[in-house]
């Protein structure tokens, strides 16, 4: 009996010991950290990386692990699916879980995460990196380039010649051959940003200053209805959905498969997707076009996302992220990775381009030769592509009779909605 | 000497519960209730503002939090109707005389085990390409299409796939219902000539009101709060066609960036979901007949 009794005490006095245990874990890990004496052994530190892209989710955690094998410092690559990258970002930062490198896409997230971004002003690679492509906030540099990009339309060089889409006529000319030879003219994907999210940057990019374009929409000063340059849009959106399947039914890869294998004529895509489609055998050539939005001939070209780092988290691991962009970004291994194993064009001076595949390389000439049109999607409202655009794109693909103008009014619509 | 032996045990059993409920749901709740007060982007180190019953104020202008409202509504409607006939009619099929009864128990209990997320990936492969597959080769185009890509049957789709999982938990409650019911009572009105329906109407189901309490219940709640498989099938869309509450208060605080507002949503859900569950059981509660 008093045996039973005790047993049951101790059992009882352990269950509590693991709750009181599970319950401080967080506070002793915190214990831990900060002490800095033991901390300043970088063996047994450790970084976190959350990105946003997923084409080189395999290539980084490869990168990772030579990382650890030449300093000892433990990098952990943490996966995504992409689309709600931001939101992700946002539950992982407010429960205290954040990673010690995280993607900014642009300087409107950039304002959002305000106290986490940490001053990269002083490193020394920060020279390098290419005018006007360093995410700034408040005059200092809290984001590196990931590279820079490009994207358009990336058309196979055998069913497509340049001057079939040079302006709105040949464009909507091609699309209709294309069609009664079975063919898919262009292909976009269900996916916020394949669907609408990069081909709406053009009518935005091509106002003579798209800073106060934007600025005007926002204050409700002008409607996108109203201007020129998205009506014309709206017509190629039109005519985009009268002459192709819908693309709600085609996700990103079944987008690339089909262009790969000759389905798709063109796809409107940019130079990342090159690592996918030449995962196919593809027999033709291919090269990237402007998208012929009133005449233009200019590639978009911008910096897709940034490497940025959390400055909430205790001073050694925040070195330990320092130094490991330092390391991508200056060493040989590093740059290797950038440009051969992530296939981006750099966007840092000091990183030769080397071999770079057939739509980088159309980039990288539009970047240099300064033919190019901004990003003006940098300077969205946060979250406005999967939130506001995407379900208004997704409505006008869905019914046979919205016009391409009622289509551009339900952006602005969105716009309201984004802002308000 | 016996009672506080037992009271040692029955804390010991508690107490992690207790604590595990208090840190994932009355603390999380609690500090929800303060956050909708105030205006705040969600973000930690941000500033938040007090804002009062502001929030609760511009709830009513909010058009697409009505629409989702309705939505949600339509859905529980279907799917609650639906998952209990369905669970109603496997719990007596498995429990006749069917010589699969136990192999059937089985495989109908399993969706329940796959989880909302996975099942409604599944279920979006078969209705994006299976479907628009077997409408082609069949020439039924107008039964077999990409459900998902039309606004209404979207929401059929996620009635389906609801139904599909929640069937085989309720069938468990109804087959423990209908086993608790005594033989003699069934054998006395086989005596008397009753047939199979009336002895459905007059003596199972009055006897099962017990089960239909639970069930209802638990359907009628899950439906309200499902998250899950509205994400993984449809994601809200077409065109916001299917966002439901939990989704909408989701991308108000994750989307927009509104912790405050998406708070208050909250709040309003939760006091919807309290008051049409509790009526529920109350009314069920009433016509449970004792034996």
């Amino acid at each position: 009996m008093k045996f039973r009794k005790r047993l049951l005490s101790s059992l009882f006095i352990g269950v509590l010991m693991l709750i009181l245990a599970a319950c401080s874990g967080d506070s002793g890990g915190e214990g831990g950290k900060s002490n800095d004496g033991e901390s300043g052994k970088s063996s047994d530190q450790k970084i976190t990386i959350f990105q946003s892209k997923v084409e080189i989710s395999d290539q980084l955690e490869a990168l990772a692990k030579e990382y650890e094998e030449e300093t000892g410092v433990e990098v952990e690559v943490w996966g995504t699916t992409g689309d709600d990258y931001f939101q992700q970002l946002q539950i992982r930062l407010n429960s205290d879980q954040g990673p010690s490198i995280f993607s900014l896409q642009n300087v409107t997230e950039a304002e959002r995460l305000k106290s986490y971004v940490h001053d990269l002003s002083d490193e020394d690679y920060v020279e390098h990196i290419a005018p006007g492509m360093a995410l700034e906030l408040d005059g200092k540099v809290v984001g590196i380039p990931y590279g820079v990009e490009g994207f358009g339309l990336v058309y196979n060089k055998d069913l497509v010649s340049p001057e079939d889409v040079a302006d709105y006529e040949s464009f909507v000319k091609t699309l209709e051959k294309f069609k009664a030879e079975d063919i898919n003219g262009l292909g976009l994907a269900k996916d916020a940003y394949f669907l609408i999210g990069h081909i709406i940057n053009h009518p935005f990019s091509l106002q003579d200053d798209f800073y106060s374009y934007i600025d005007q929409l926002t204050a409700g000063d002008v409607t996108m209805a109203e201007t020129e340059t998205f009506q014309e849009f709206g017509k190629f959106m039109e005519a985009i959905k009268e002459n192709t399947p819908s693309p709600l039914d085609v996700s990103y890869d079944e987008e690339i498969g089909d262009f790969a294998a000759g389905k798709s004529a063109m796809i409107h895509q940019g130079n990342w997707a090159y690592g996918m489609i030449s995962d196919f055998d593809v027999d033709f050539e291919i090269g990237m076009l402007p998208l012929p939005l009133q005449g233009n001939d200019k590639l978009a070209v911008g910096v897709g996302s940034n490497w940025a780092i959390n400055s909430e988290k205790d001073e050694a691991e925040v070195q330990a992220a320092v130094d490991f962009l330092n390391w991508l970004n200056t060493s040989e291994t590093g740059h290797k990775y950038i440009v051969e194993e992530f296939g981006f064009v750099p966007a840092l001076t000091n990183i030769e381009a080397g071999e770079l595949d057939p739509l980088s390389q159309d980039v990288l000439d539009a970047s240099n030769s300064g033919e190019t049109i901004a990003w003006s999607q940098s300077y969205f409202p946060a979250g406005i592509v999967p939130n506001d655009f995407t379900p208004a794109a997704q409505e006008f693909f869905l019914s046979k009779d919205m016009t391409g103008q009622e289509f551009i009014e339900k952006l602005d619509a969105a716009w309201k909605n984004a802002v308000k | 000497m016996k009672n506080s032996k037992n009271r040692l045990w029955y804390i010991l059993f508690v107490a992690p519960l207790v604590l595990i409920f208090a840190t994932v749901v009355v603390i999380p709740f609690l500090m929800g209730i303060y956050y909708a007060f105030f205006q705040w982007d969600g973000i930690g180190a941000n500033p938040k503002v007090f804002v009062g019953f502001d929030n609760f104020k511009h709830l009513l202008t909010d058009t697409r939090f009505f629409k989702s409202a309705w939505l949600t509504t339509l859905f529980t409607i279907l799917a609650v109707a639906s998952v209990n006939i369905v669970g109603l009619f496997f719990a007596l099929l498995v429990t006749s005389k069917l010589r699969t009864a136990n192999a059937a128990r089985t495989m109908i209990f399993m969706p329940y085990l796959i989880g909302g997320l996975i099942l409604g990936y599944i279920w979006q492969f078969i209705f994006t390409d299976v479907f628009k597959r077997l409408g082609e080769l069949t020439g039924f185009d107008n039964v077999f299409f990409n459900w998902l890509m039309d606004p209404q049957y979207a929401l059929y789709a996620m009635v389906f796939v609801f139904t599909w999982q929640m069937a085989g938990y309720v069938m468990i409650i109804y087959i423990a219902g209908i086993q608790g019911i005594p033989e003699d009572v069934i054998e006395a009105s086989k005596i008397d000539g009753a047939n199979g329906w009336q002895r459905l109407r007059k003596i199972i189901f009055p006897l099962l009101m017990p089960a239909f309490t639970i069930s209802l219940f638990l359907t009628l709640s899950s439906a309200f709060k499902v998250y899950d498989v509205n994400l993984s099938l449809t994601g809200g869309g077409p065109a916001n066609a299917t966002e439901l509450f939990a989704m909408n208060i989701y991308n108000e605080i994750f989307g927009y960036g509104n912790y405050g507002f998406g708070q208050a949503k909250a709040i309003v859900f939760f006091l919807i979901v309290a008051a049409i569950t509790l009526t529920q059981v109350y009314l069920t509660k009433k016509r449970e007949v004792e034996m």
